[in-house]
């Protein structure tokens, strides 16, 4: 009875390893990736299956599946986590001319283990009429006295603060950036809480005049409702960049499982992903910044300036995120 | 005879043992760690977790008593105007998902909510020249929560009010004691048990709360669980946090059935009759009305009005035919899952009654548990197992094979979590049958399976009805267990909503949520009729 129970569980299973399909264990949970896995399924004839959850979790998933994990590829929403999946030893190393021709060395595995899908910044989005604010132009400055209950920022459980405190690490050091978090805590206009949408919300209606938040957010308000748009209206964003390099951005990434049923599959899915057609649909849809250069940044993006992408590396940022958030705990940045 | 009575506590332990096994796996970590980790957790940010989640704890225990045990009390023994609708109205809240109420609040009275803004827009200042409450606050996370939980109070105090109490308070009336004295020295010493067995759900609900805790910035062990895991990357360590509420929490469930074993009072069955309400006129009439509209207007009428605004700004561009989709995978998950764990549960319960031995009783006390651990914390417990199966059973015997990513996975989730609230429901069921109709039964000679078909199940009947649609209910909103455990391209209605907020498009979440909370009503009005019908039964 239980062999026959197994045997129709795996036969049911099974389907999931035919060869037309590539599966997918993703961290992106945006409506425009589904757009791009349509594109791909009526161009290639290849069926798209996902599993959407946090990356953490998805590891423990293919970890605790092992051998028979039925995973392709794997897709994460920050460089800690990509570097997390390939210590883990989850990824297999892939040959592909189309990606190693075209995506830059600086946002792809040296491996070839993972490559960049898209980029975003943080930034900070000042108050129009804050006189303070609009001289903003580092990073580091953010924590001097002078912007006392003037700064904006989510939690410090949240990854884009961790990856750019990680950043700060791989700039000056623990006790530098610990001594930096300090000094944004000190400067907050409340403790952290709620999404960086939040804290452009609340310096719009005049608590503080700086949130630290991703371009990707504000891209977000400036298209829903009118409510939104008259924040955004209010707003102004600043690309900060550190002392000694450039403007802080994280990225999405994806690579192709070991354990991998489908890897030729696989590999023409993340071609696709960092298709000339893919890549706009993530711009447009999504205000992320492509990381093929012939891909058109959406124009409301572009509108906002130029981003000079920081020098630290996407393995620095995964390499200092465990000391990051002890750090910030240090700091007391809730 | 005896061979089914075997059987029936070999399953019973076989079943509670798997569903033991992923708390296990967890429970192990209180002793692994990383020291290093460890370390830093103790010295920055434990005592927080700690504080925190205790004052999560009272507060929420000490608010869902309050708004619970009182409305409880005046629709059990007042007759005043819209009484009959309070009666059931006060079920209501129950109907959302604690997550949702948490977007809806923070949407009219958050920094930027459109009542503060109102507000502020009318006294024509600014948000730094005003001081006022901050609902994103660990006091606005007590505050959201007991506005949906106080019904687990509320439904247990009135049951026991209603089917207990007649014969004690008649005795007190005789002395001519005045209500307020009654109240004080009779009703509230008796409910005690009832009150201490609603408010430990709430509290082990909020305890395992994330969505709320996370969105209102409030740091307790549960969000210090996700962000150990998550950003240090020590599964250890998190599962060290998360067995450590466990065993706080597992003490909290030993003391409260030790309170209710010695303290409650039963009546015998047979001398069972109905409370004689007292009709309520001028200002008390006024003020019994205005306190039982308090918790149905702040935990339904308003959530659902920003609720229903939002809906019908974005409903047209977000339901589509893969919403219909999601809509019916959630109700099929919901019905599988609460027919399931609600059979198992009276199975376990029911092995508990004849086999009053230490060991049945604590089997009972152990499946409990997965009700205070984190869905996602329950998740982790699971993958580690399937982990185990997969490496020493499957891959040895190279089936091709996994079940975690199968509805099976998913369904096993929900009975490890929500097993305490079906058991619950069956231990007061069989609570109020005296013990002399297994007597008889027994002296009669019919058998024990017989007596269970016969004379148990028709007297469960609304017991089970609960449970089904209680956890119905509660799979309905649950959200991270579904996540980390489901099949591909797998969603639910609480998955969506998800999604849409995170990105950023909380009014287009507001659809999804709606359905959640639509559903909840159907099952909170059919939870209502099965009173209704259980009551009068009684009667």
């Amino acid at each position: 009875m239980f062999k026959k129970l197994l045997l129709s569980v795996a036969v049911l299973s099974s389907s999931l390893l035919a060869n037309d399909v590539v599966n997918v264990y993703s961290s992106r949970h945006y409506d425009t990736d589904k757009i791009i896995h349509k594109m791909f399924e009526e161009k290639t004839g290849i069926k798209v299956k996902v599993i959407q959850d946090k990356a953490d979790a998805l590891i423990k998933r293919m970890q605790s599946e092992g051998k028979n994990s039925p995973a392709d590829v794997f897709i994460t929403v920050d460089a800690a986590r990509i570097q997390r999946v390939k210590e883990n030893n989850l990824f297999q190393s892939i040959e592909s001319e189309y990606l190693t021709k075209n995506i830059d060395s600086k946002l792809r595995d040296k491996d070839n283990e993972w490559f960049a899908l898209t980029k975003r910044a943080r930034v900070i989005a000042v108050r129009r009429d804050s006189p303070l604010a609009n001289g903003i132009k580092t990073y580091e400055e953010l924590a001097d006295p002078k912007y006392k209950n003037q700064i904006m920022v989510r939690s410090s459980s949240n990854v884009y603060n961790q990856s750019l405190m990680a950043a700060m690490i791989a700039h000056h050091g623990v006790e530098y950036a610990t001594k930096w978090a300090k000094g944004i805590v000190a400067n907050m206009a409340r403790a952290p809480k709620g999404s960086d949408r939040d804290q452009a919300k609340a310096v719009a209606a005049g608590l503080g005049s700086t949130a630290i938040m991703n371009t990707y957010y504000f891209g977000k308000l400036a298209v829903s409702n009118e409510s939104d748009k008259e924040v955004v209206s209010k707003l102004k964003v600043i690309f900060p960049k550190f002392e000694n390099g450039g403007t802080h951005v994280n990225i999405s990434a994806a690579g192709v499982t070991k354990t991998s049923k489908n890897k030729e599959n696989a590999i023409k899915y993340i071609e696709f992903l960092l298709s000339k057609e893919a890549q706009e649909v993530y711009s447009k849809g999504n205000f992320e910044y492509p990381i093929l250069k012939e891909a058109q940044t959406a124009p409301l993006v572009a509108a906002w300036g130029k981003v000079q992408d920081d020098s630290v590396t996407i393995n620095d940022l995964g390499k200092y995120n465990k000391d990051a958030v002890k750090a910030l705990d240090v700091a007391g940045w809730k | 005879m005896k061979n089914k009575l075997s059987f029936l506590k070999i399953s019973s332990v076989f079943i509670t043992l798997l569903i033991s096994i992923p708390m296990i796996t967890i429970f192990v970590y209180l002793f692994i760690s990383n020291t290093d980790n460890w370390q830093h957790i103790k010295d920055t940010v434990l005592f927080e977790y700690i504080y925190n989640t205790l004052f999560v704890m009272i507060g929420v225990g000490v608010l869902t008593t309050l708004i619970g045990f009182t409305t409880a009390y005046l629709t059990s023994f007042y007759t005043f105007s819209f009484s009959k609708f309070f009666d059931y109205g006060l079920i209501l809240p129950f109907a959302f998902p604690t997550y949702i109420i948490a977007f809806m609040y923070n949407g009219m009275f958050g920094i930027t909510g459109n009542i503060t803004t109102w507000v502020l827009n009318l006294m024509d200042k600014n948000l730094s020249e005003v001081v006022f409450f901050d609902i994103q606050s660990v006091q606005g996370a007590i505050l959201v929560i007991s506005l949906v939980l106080y019904p687990y109070v509320y439904l247990v105090c009135r049951t026991y009010l209603n089917f207990e109490s007649a014969s004690i308070i008649d005795a007190a009336k005789t002395f001519n004691l005045s209500s307020w004295k009654i109240l004080k020295k009779v009703v509230l010493p008796i409910s005690r048990p009832a009150i201490i067995a609603g408010a430990t759900l709430a509290m082990m609900e909020a305890t395992a709360d994330f969505g709320v805790m996370q969105y209102f910035g409030v740091n307790t062990f549960v969000t210090g669980i996700f962000k150990v895991w998550e950003g240090m990357g020590s599964i250890e360590d998190a599962s060290k946090l998360a067995s450590m509420l466990m065993t706080f929490l597992f003490i909290l469930i030993i003391l409260e059935k030790f309170q209710r074993r010695n303290k409650v009072y039963k009546s015998s069955g047979k001398d069972f009759r109905p409370i004689v309400k007292t009709k309520l006129t001028g200002s008390s009439n006024f003020f019994a009305s205005f306190i039982c509209f308090i918790p149905v207007f702040f935990g339904f009428i308003l959530p659902f009005i920003q609720l229903s605004v939002w809906f019908i700004q974005s409903y047209k561009t977000v339901i589509d035919d893969e919403f219909i989709d999601l809509l019916v995978k959630t109700v099929q998950l919901g019905l599988m899952s609460a027919t399931a764990i609600t059979i198992i549960a009276l199975l376990i319960v029911y092995n508990a009654r004849l086999n009053k031995d230490k060991t049945s009783s604590s089997l009972t006390q152990i499946v409990k548990l997965g009700y205070s651990i984190p869905g996602a914390v329950v998740a982790i417990g699971i993958l580690s197992f399937f982990g185990i199966l997969n490496t020493y059973v499957f891959e040895v015997l190279s089936l091709d094979f996994i079940i975690s990513g199968t509805v099976i996975a998913v369904l096993f989730g929900y009975i490890v979590r929500f097993m305490a609230v079906s058991i619950n429901n069956f231990e007061s069921g069989f609570n109020r049958i005296p013990q002399s109709y297994d007597d008889a039964a027994q002296i009669s000679g019919i058998g024990k399976f017989k007596t269970f078909v016969k004379v148990f199940i028709p007297l469960l009947k609304s017991s089970a009805a609960a449970s089904f649609i209680i956890v119905f209910i509660e799979v309905v909103k649950e959200l991270p267990l579904t996540m980390v455990l489901r099949p591909f391209d797998y969603n639910t209605l609480a998955i969506r909503a998800f999604e849409l907020n995170e990105q950023s498009q909380t009014v287009e979440s507001s659809v999804p949520s709606m359905f959640i909370v639509i559903i909840g009503i159907i099952s909170v009005l059919l939870l209502i009729k099965n009173m209704k019908k259980a009551q009068d039964a009684k009667y």
